[in-house]
């Protein structure tokens, strides 16, 4: 069964909020890790 | 995280049974901390594939960032080698800086996807920057998009997606 959770990950003293899909159907070993643009750069 | 982009890019995944991780750098969103940079979020970076490798247990991590999540994204990409290779959407090179452009430098399969109406991730300078890396590398030219992609968010999806699958099976 596939799992979707709203988590935070550890990074020493700080926490980022995250999102994690995990998929199970074929126990792929693959995982793609998704990066954001940072409004205070580009406002988006 | 919840980028128009990113969001594309996500969905994709999971429509496609793909198991994914967003999360937001230091000081965006619920995550804590503050922006340093650059400095600290590359290390935002890689706690997410400690986390992915060390607790997930998953052996093989593409990396997908698109413009600032691009440059630092793609600039983790030796650090471990359960990293298979990365998607650059709208890489800055330009307003970034040569750190993240020599970091992000890998033998390592590359995917560059880029508007050509794109006036901040310049488009007339990305022939350019792209030759500077080894290969493996592809690119695609989104055409009729700028750097906020709206109207184009599928189309992006859509080729971070063939990458996947190119590199995959």
């Amino acid at each position: 069964m596939d799992g979707f959770d709203k988590i935070f990950i550890n990074n020493n003293e700080d926490r980022l909020e995250a999102e994690l899909f995990l998929s199970n159907t074929e126990n792929l070993p693959f995982v793609v890790l998704i990066c954001h643009p940072h409004p205070q750069f580009f406002w988006v | 995280m919840y980028n128009n982009v990113v969001s594309g890019v996500f969905n994709m995944c999971v429509e496609n049974k793909i198991s994914c991780l967003r999360f937001n750098f230091r000081g965006v969103g619920s995550s804590t901390g503050s922006h340093t940079s650059g400095k600290s979020e590359l290390s935002d970076v890689e706690a997410c594939i400690d986390f992915l490798i060390n607790e997930k247990n998953n052996e093989k991590i593409i990396i997908c960032g698109y413009s600032y999540g691009a440059a630092i994204g793609c600039s983790v990409v030796n650090f471990s080698e359960k990293i298979i290779g990365y998607c650059a959407i709208s890489f800055p090179w330009d307003f970034m800086g040569l750190k993240y452009k020599k970091l992000s430098q890998t033998k390592k399969p590359k995917l560059f996807i880029q508007g050509n109406r794109d006036t901040i991730a310049l488009y007339e300078n990305f022939e350019n920057h792209y030759n500077f890396y080894f290969e493996p590398k592809k690119y695609k030219i989104i055409n009729g998009a700028d750097h906020f992609y709206s109207g184009f968010e599928e189309n992006v999806a859509h080729e971070v997606s063939e990458f996947y699958n190119s590199i995959t099976k």
